[in-house]
């Protein structure tokens, strides 16, 4: 199979990930629930996890680097933290259904959205300044489309908000591993993002980096404070309720650790340069249209005249290509960048992505799209 | 052996102040806080030998970690708080 869906799960892993994962689960006790040492070496590796987060993105304080199920659990963390019943939230036109949903439950929640053209950070930016008002309570923006791979401006957007001292949650679902995150220069409220995509970790891993004030979306045992009825007022203990996924952060800290020694400017510029190479070889194709632009990561969409996305990526699927066709749980990007009735098929690379599987892919997509025609 | 107990607010905090003392040279060992000093229950803490005490405070407070709470553990298990 070549696999060309790593913006949704990076499915070849550095070795260490499965072999760290594995081990734990048969040698790691629950952290802060005992103090034997399968229990004390559980602690270590979700110590190290946090403290290895804190040294990649910019965090202070390793005790602020909370370890979730998944960056859509952060985002919810963050939300329900800052945001309540009548709150104003400004968005990005480019947000996942992970932002857009939690924002939807909450009853009398006003959502601003601040939709910039495809690929004009400028753009966007100016967006975010028109809109950005006092009567705004957070900020929510995604670092690079899930969809497009647009680079959104998130360096100047957090400047404006610190300017104007409004909390920013940044979901760096499809940056981290791949382009510079970091919550101190930022200033942000929060960043949530996945484990087990750009940080090479397990399904069912995430981190969400807290720089601001805090509140429970769970509650039940922390291992610490028992007596209490109350929730602890410290982290991470306050947002980590119940039994953590210690198989999961073992593999995650492997996964960060291989970010780490590989640079995440050689993985980037190598996700980069497949993406432009597919994309050159597609734009080449009569009936494709390729989205990109100056400012974009190492993924990309494209549609196709008279071809049901869906039924392409199938058909890919069928010659053993991977890559993900519709909506990608992201309506509202899909709408400002005018492809909500087409959808599109995505292609996204990792640091394991081969030039070789790229041109193969691009071959074999060239081919459906032109016997599909013929067949019409 | 005579040791002391700095009380931390929860393992992540014991594990990051176990830490800070290694950088400095210092050792220190993460435990689960006896139930007699541990009054809000289930609680950690850093266990340094006598001789490390002051050491281990100041690199604390340098690093803005001052502790909550220090306990002398005696010799025969006898605890009892000492200033911070």
């Amino acid at each position: 199979m070549i696999y060309l869906d790593s913006a949704a799960t990076t499915l070849e892993k550095p070795r260490s990930v499965p072999a760290a994962a594995a081990w734990a689960m048969t040698h790691m006790a629950s952290p802060g629930r005992g103090g034997h040492p399968a229990s004390a070496l559980a602690a270590d590796t979700m110590y190290r996890c946090r403290e290895l987060a804190a040294e990649l993105f910019g965090v202070g304080d390793p005790e602020r680097v909370i370890l979730t199920s998944n960056a859509t659990h952060g985002l919810n963390i963050a939300i329900r933290s800052l945001v309540e019943r009548g709150s104003t939230v400004l968005i990005s036109g480019y947000e996942h259904n992970a932002v857009t949903r939690p924002l939807y439950a909450l009853p009398d929640v006003k959502v601003k959205i601040a939709a910039g053209p495809l690929f004009d950070a400028d753009g966007v930016y100016e967006a975010f300044r028109r809109e950005l008002t006092p009567d705004v309570d957070a900020v929510i923006c995604n670092h690079v489309s899930n969809v497009f791979g647009f680079v959104q401006p998130v360096d100047r957007i957090a400047a404006l908000c610190r300017e104007r001292g409004a909390p920013l949650i940044v979901d760096a679902s499809q940056s981290a591993g791949t382009l510079p995150v970091d919550l101190g220069r930022w200033g942000a409220a929060f960043v949530a993002m996945p484990g087990h995509k750009g940080l090479y970790g397990p399904q069912g891993t995430g981190l969400l980096l807290c720089g601001g004030e805090t509140r429970p979306l769970l509650y039940g045992g922390t291992g610490s404070q028992s007596r209490l009825q109350e929730m602890p007022d410290f982290l991470p203990d306050q947002l980590e309720a119940g039994t953590q996924n210690v198989c999961g952060a073992a593999g995650l800290l492997a996964g960060m650790r291989f970010v780490k020694e590989r640079g995440i400017g050689r993985i980037r510029a190598h996700e980069t340069g497949l993406a432009r190479r597919m994309m050159d070889r597609l734009a080449a194709v009569p009936g494709v249209t390729v989205y990109r632009g100056p400012d974009q990561s190492g993924l990309f969409s494209v549609t196709v005249d008279h071809m049901d996305c869906e039924e392409a990526g199938a058909a890919l699927a069928k010659r053993g290509v991977a890559v993900r066709a519709g909506l990608h749980c992201s309506p509202l990007a899909h709408r400002t960048a005018g492809t909500e009735e087409s959808g599109t098929v995505r292609f996204s690379f990792s640091a394991f992505s081969t030039a070789r599987q790229t041109d193969r892919a691009a071959g074999l997509f060239r081919q459906i799209v032109t016997q599909g025609k013929e067949a019409r | 052996m005579v040791y002391y107990l700095i009380v931390c607010r929860s393992l992540t905090q014991a594990q990051r102040t176990a830490h800070l003392l290694e950088r400095a040279g210092i050792a220190g060992s993460v435990i689960r806080a006896p139930k007699l000093i541990s009054k809000e229950g289930c609680g950690y803490c850093v266990r340094v030998a006598e001789r490390n005490l002051t050491d281990a405070l100041m690199v604390l407070r340098r690093e803005g970690m001052p502790p909550r709470q220090v306990f002398l553990q005696s010799a025969e298990g006898v605890y009892s708080e000492v200033p911070a």
